[in-house]
């Protein structure tokens, strides 16, 4: 029996109690441990919403011709189920257990920036109920979770339903870059000493890697939300090919971030089933390396691969052949974790508790959708398959069967750590069960649907032989499915009243979380114990036989990054994609002949060049600004920052008068593509201006209240490496736009 | 003609490059150690990319075959090279001696990988390309320029003396941010109407083999300018990648840094959050 | 109704017979996979189970042998299927030499298939007729949202794009009649978007043909008369062709010149019969809510002429 080290004390303020009692204490909260249990059980919530509309829609599928719920409805629903599923329940349930166990797993006592981390959290609901707020405005969105113009365009989706789409996405996409660049600052600043990055557990390292992923292609769909906002109430066509627009371009801008997101929604579920493999299996994870470098390959192809969603659109065999090759590849460094996680088995001594189960069933599921996924990288089985029922069971035992069921292993692991209260195993034998049952019966034969020919998305079906006998099991599956959840709801309830009182390590792990009592204080560790390995927990309970070092003792990383400095880099990078997706669209519109305004008839590339000199020269204060704060020269710190706004707002003034001056032409947004795109680029880009004159007028503000303390240098910088930012994105935007280059 | 003629004969012999070829292998072989299999492969490459068929197809009837050259110019023949160099002595005279300027130029990544990235973009200007094409003095200039940015960009990478490179994680986001460049430039080769370079649009068909490659090859103008944004874009962000994954693997097997007294380590608990 | 089962295991045309063959080899390959690592888990659960009394086992951290086999065995098996893929895509989807008239013209609309054959004149809707034994081209355009035109038995489905044309070979080796679906989601309607593919002996095909290209037939008896003044009184004529009789803006509703030879109605919504037509005239929203065939609240007796009427356009 190794003996836990215990290394907290749950002590706290009598101030510090009160604060964080009752309901206020939870809505206010900035502790990185209530806002995870926050988005849990949000998630939870809208788990159970996006349930019953799929229930609806299997009762609904359960026999030919029915007529229990409208086409119209069926489109509601199966769109709010997809929408649901995706951006209020597994990207959040993945963030907000990232959120619970980062600071824990690596020593530290909260978040980089735990008030980011409550704006995250919060926008989560906010964007849910924006999401269904549309129920009681014409209508949820009818076009499908990936809205494919010119379906979605106000010509053939008339509803608000629509936009309420794009507004809760564009909330809740906010709310997950603002967390990734919070676990990004986190994991890189946080550490405790001697957790190496080499060191990290599994679960860390892919929530690190994964963090990049949200980052780089949540701007991707704001792009693409933000075009199709544009068209849907500027009047412009960036998506009507009636006007000269491009759907194509949509899927390939949708799917630039599709693709990536559902790597987004399943990088995570594999750090779980690293952490909770070796720990059942007494083993530790078969090739820590292997397993941590095929994360990154994952990651980088699974930028190259988006066109495999776009098979069907006839983009020309070259493109296709391309597209399949990346698409097979991105399969090698999947099969190299999932032979990872077996081999991890083999010389254990496996203890098959719930969470075992499900990480068990987890391994199996994954790979028959990982496989059916190969099926779709080789291009002419996709032709037949795709847009079928088959896709439909692909995509589900991925995420349902895979990601979904880790979820549940996952809480079934750590709910001890969070609650202090053991789950019933006998319950969740029977949760496992029925599950697994539930879940395969469901999707399984959606495999033969689709080989039958049943297209997804459609609200009912004639009587071909075996649709209706298929269909009908399927809807008793997902009943089973439903009623195994509500297991789990009861699991969660009884045992957070009657659970067996878990104690700081139920399960001998190795990771730093056990290390804390359970629930973990606000602090989470009083002292953290030493770290050497990747098993610090181990090393304490063995201390005749711990693991290898990892690194040579006293190791470090090679580098000391300031988590100010990391966020801002992080968020611009977040940014330059968002600008590189305009930048795209101007390049592939105004590369073909159009009628109407064009740049050489429009713009005044000498009068805006000279207000580019003025944001140039803006970006020269502020440099200097900064060193005069930094020489403790606040007088000239205020002066250049003054400076700094002033040649800034020339600028704005600039633009605005542009715009003012090609109003009064009659040149506006939706002219034609040129000025769609002109206006779309100059605009945002004289938005992230705007926010940049906002920011130093505060720290303008500030300085002359005489309340610069001594961090607040950092922040200067930050804001500093912000407005160079919009700089160099003026440069290459006024490059493209008024010198014509690359076109 | 049919293919398999067109590949046997079309093969041309460039004295200069035969000329370099010779002397790689002279230098590979007097001093002949195992890393010299490189340099000999990287000769290799180098030879097929400018006299076998490859060149004559260059050579005014495909832009992929052009794309395909600077592909092999700019990431392989220099990263085979580099190989070939590896662990091998400094020569004397560069870290203090009359090569010290060539050393200061090589010593900052920024300016490799300008060289690297801002090389390839810098050949697809169409006013650039058509002349590389038309104009042998500049197509020699490319071919030049094109070794040299290529070997300079691997450098911080694969340089022949460790010392010069950049750690692995900053490698990685070298090589990282590289693939993107060169991601942009192929997506917008490939998806684009505008051509890039317009002199392949109406080739000469000087070795009478236009018949061969519109009809049997299927290779359109349009399919050929499509072509050469994914050679552009697929096979070179591989190349990327690979490198990447070598550099990861060659980060996991180093021993780790010593810390430099205790300054480094910082107790979580005296965080205090200033910022966001 | 189908002939068959599982549409995309029974190919009917040289172009899904290779997609079929590969499939199944990819499947084989997919089942070996999935064997072993099922072999892996449930064997590593059986033989390593905990034994009561038991410590936890001394560590093993890889090896990186078998880490490098499943590594570059994989690899190997993803370059062989890419091979076996582009052999495929070359088999299955011929691509068309430029500047080559299409045979057939499909267009694709909110809830229907319009079908043109350009060199015959003859435009239809929802089922097509092709001869045997010749592949068809076929450019796909579309006239609103993206559809997306699938036979498994026949061909690759290939999206119908506004703003794009697409091409498709469409042939058989033997006669039979084929079923498909619009397989993307186009709007309220799109599960009732089927179509319908006559592959037929050249002979059969040819004497189809000729009758599509016939006018309409004009009513032979009072019934039918009544019906066509129905038609031509009701606001049918502004969206329903039918050559001989009216001539609205090309494709707002389906063609109707010989709408009684096909065998369905409704891209699907109905089997083609008298009962079914007298229903869907009386209130097709009922039968199709979303389509945009409005409900023209026809009396019986003007739903039943104009029954009589379309029934008797052969």
């Amino acid at each position: 029996m190794s003996a836990t080290v215990s290394t907290t004390s749950a002590m706290a303020t009598p101030e510090a109690e009160e604060k964080s009692r009752g309901l206020y204490g939870w809505v206010a909260t900035v502790d990185h441990k209530r806002i995870g249990i926050l988005y849990l059980l949000t998630t939870l919530f809208f788990f159970m919403v996006g349930g019953v509309e799929a229930l609806l829609m299997r009762i609904q599928l359960a026999r030919p011709n029915n007529n229990f719920i409208s086409p119209d409805a069926f489109g509601q629903l199966f769109t709010m189920h997809g929408t649901t599923m995706i951006f209020l329940v597994v990207m959040p349930t993945l963030i907000g257990l990232a959120n619970y166990l980062v600071p824990l797993m690596i020593g530290a006592r909260d978040m980089a920036f735990p008030r980011l981390n409550a704006f995250g959290y919060w926008m989560l609901p906010f964007g849910g109920l924006l999401l269904h707020y549309s129920l009681l405005t014409g209508g949820a969105p009818a076009v499908g979770w990936f809205s494919y113009a010119p379906l979605s365009e106000t010509a053939y989706a008339s509803t608000s339903g629509t936009d309420y789409w794009g507004l809760a996405l564009l909330v809740i996409g906010i709310g997950s870059v603002a967390a990734s660049i919070n676990l990004i600052a986190t994991i890189l600043t946080l550490r405790a000493p001697g957790l190496t990055i080499r060191r990290l557990p599994l679960f860390v390292w892919m929530v690190f890697i994964n963090s990049f992923l949200v980052i780089l292609a949540l701007p991707f769909l704001n792009a693409a939300i933000v075009m199709l906002f544009i068209d849907r109430h500027l009047g412009a066509h960036f998506f009507m090919p009636s006007h000269g627009g491009s759907a194509v371009l949509w899927q390939h801008f949708f799917w630039a971030f599709g693709h990536p997101e559902v790597y987004i929604m399943v990088l995570p579920a594999f750090g779980i089933i690293s952490e909770i493999v070796p720990v059942f299996a007494r083993r530790p994870i078969f090739g820590y390396e292997f397993v941590a470098g095929s994360t990154v390959a994952i990651a980088l192809l699974s930028f190259g691969v988006w066109a495999h969603h776009m098979f069907a659109v006839g983009l020309g065999h070259p493109i296709d052949m391309f597209f399949s090759a990346t698409s097979l590849l991105i399969a090698v460094p999947t099969g190299i974790k999932v032979f990872a996680w077996s081999a991890t088995l083999w010389g254990g001594s496996i203890r098959l508790t719930t969470a075992m189960l499900f990480a068990m069933a987890f391994l199996i599921q994954f790979t028959i959708g990982g496989l059916s996924g190969v099926t779709f990288a080789v291009v002419p089985i996709d032709w037949q398959v795709t847009g079928t029922y088959y896709l439909v069971a692909h995509f589900h035992y991925v995420l349902f069967g895979g990601t979904f069921f880790a979820v549940f292993a996952a809480v079934y692991y750590w709910f001890p750590k969070m609650s202090g209260r053991m789950l019933s195993e006998k319950l969740g034998q029977l949760n496992f069960w029925t599950a697994v049952i539930g879940f395969n019966t469901t999707f399984f034969v959606q495999h033969f649907l689709g080989l039958m020919g049943m297209p997804r998305r459609v609200y009912t079906y004639a009587d071909l032989p075996g649709w209706g006998w298929l269909n009908l099991i399927s809807t008793l599956g997902a009943f089973l499915l439903g009623f195994s959840v509500l297991l789990l709801l009861c699991n969660i309830i009884i045992s957070l009243r009657r659970g067996r009182p878990a104690g700081d390590n139920p399960w001998q792990a190795w990771t730093l979380e056990w290390a804390a009592t359970s629930p973990p204080p606000e602090q989470n560790f009083d002292c953290v114990p030493p770290i050497n390995s990747r098993r610090p927990l181990w090393d304490l309970a063995h201390p005749e036989n711990p693991d290898p070092i990892v690194g040579g003792p006293q190791s470090i990383d090679g580098f000391v990054l300031e988590k100010n400095r990391v966020g801002m880099v992080t968020f611009l990078v977040s940014e330059s994609c968002f600008f590189l997706m305009l930048i795209l669209a101007w390049l592939f519109y105004n590369s073909r002949a159009m009628t109407g305004p064009s740049p050489a008839s429009t713009l005044d590339a000498h009068k805006t060049g000279l207000f580019t000199l003025c944001l140039l020269a803006s970006s020269l204060t502020i440099w200097l600004a900064e060193r005069q704060l930094r020489a403790g020269r606040p007088g000239w710190f205020r002066g250049l920052l003054g400076l700094t706004i002033l040649l800034g707002a020339v600028f704005i003034v600039g633009q605005g008068r542009e715009y003012f001056r090609l109003y009064h032409q009659g040149i506006v947004v939706s002219s034609n593509l040129f000025t769609t795109t002109f206006f779309t680029l100059t605009g945002f880009h004289g938005l992230h201006v705007c926010v940049g004159l906002v920011l130093l007028l505060i720290l303008l503000g500030l300085s002359l209240a005489g309340d610069f303390k001594q961090g607040r240098l950092e922040a200067v910088k930050s804001i500093g490496l912000y407005w160079h930012f919009v700089d160099i994105v003026w440069i290459v935007v006024f490059s493209v736009i008024y010198l014509k280059l690359l076109l | 003609m049919t293919t398999s003629h067109f590949l046997i004969s079309a093969w041309s012999w460039n004295p200069w490059v035969i000329a370099f070829c010779a002397a790689a292998l002279f230098m590979g072989f007097a001093r002949f150690r195992p890393q010299t299999a490189w340099l000999l492969l990287g000769t290799a490459v180098f030879f097929l990319t400018l006299c076998s068929p490859v060149n004559a197809l260059a050579n005014g009837y495909l832009f992929s075959a052009h794309m395909l050259q600077h592909l092999l110019l700019l990431l392989i023949v220099p990263l085979l090279i580099l190989l070939g160099l590896s662990g091998g002595a400094v020569p004397q005279g560069f870290e203090n001696g009359r090569w010290r300027w060539a050393n200061r130029i090589l010593r900052r990544p920024v300016a490799a990988w300008l060289m690297g990235v801002g090389g390839m973009w810098l050949w697809h200007a169409p006013t650039l390309c058509n002349a590389a094409v038309s104009n042998v003095w500049v197509h020699r200039l490319q071919t030049a320029s094109l070794l040299v940015m290529g070997l300079a960009f691997w450098w911080p990478i694969i340089g022949p003396w460790t010392r010069q490179r950049l750690v692995p994680l900053a490698g990685m986001i070298y090589l990282f941010t590289a693939c993107l460049g060169c991601t942009i430039l192929g997506i917008i080769i490939t998806f684009s109407p505008v051509e890039v370079c317009s002199i392949y649009l109406h080739p000469m068909d000087r070795l009478g083999i236009l018949p061969l490659i519109q009809g049997n090859w299927g290779l359109t103008p349009a399919k050929d300018q499509q072509l050469g944004g994914l050679l552009m874009w697929v096979p070179a962000c591989l190349i990327y990648f690979f490198g990447i994954l070598g550099l990861l693997v060659r980060w996991y097997r180093e021993p780790g840094q010593e810390a430099v007294g205790c300054a480094a380590a910082r107790p979580p608990l005296m965080e205090k959050s200033y910022g966001l | 109704m189908p002939n068959n089962y599982i549409p995309v295991f029974d190919p009917a045309s040289a172009h899904t017979e290779a997609i079929s063959h590969l499939f199944i080899t990819v499947l084989v390959v997919c089942a070996v996979i999935l064997l072993i690592v099922i072999g892996m888990v449930a064997i590593g659960l059986l033989r390593f189970r905990q034994r009561p009394g038991s410590v936890d086992p001394p560590p093993h951290f890889g090896n990186r042998q078998l880490e490098l086999l499943w590594t570059i065995g994989p690899t190997l098996i993803v370059i062989w299927l890419f091979i076996l893929t582009a052999r495929g895509m070359r088999e299955s989807d011929p691509i068309p030499p430029p500047n080559l008239e299409p045979d057939l013209v499909i267009i694709g609309h909110q809830f229907w298939w319009e079908v043109r054959y350009p060199k015959a004149g003859v435009i239809t809707a929802n089922e097509i007729h092709l001869p045997t034994g010749t592949k068809w081209l076929v450019r796909m355009e579309s006239a609103d949202v993206i559809h997306d035109f699938w036979m498994p038995e026949l061909a690759r489905k290939i999206q119908l794009i506004p703003g794009q044309t697409n091409h498709l070979w469409l042939d058989a080796k033997k006669p039979g009649r084929f079923l498909g679906n619009c397989v993307e989601y186009c709007g309220v309607e799109h599960a009732w978007m089927l179509a319908v593919v006559v592959m037929e002996s050249p002979e059969d095909f040819a004497a189809w043909l000729r009758g599509q290209q016939k006018p309409a037939p004009s009513p032979a008896m009072d019934s039918t008369r009544n019906g066509l003044q129905v038609f031509t009184a009701q606001t049918c004529v502004n969206c329903h062709a039918i050559r001989g009789v009216s001539t609205p803006a090309a494709g707002a509703a389906p063609d109707l010149t010989h709408v009684a030879d096909r065998s369905i109605l409704g891209a699907g919504a109905l089997a083609n019969s008298a009962t079914n037509l007298f229903r869907w005239l009386k209130n097709p929203q009922a039968i199709k809510p979303g389509c945009l065939m409005p409900n023209l609240k026809l009396t019986d007796a003007q739903a039943g002429a104009l029954t009589e009427y379309l029934e008797d356009l052969q």
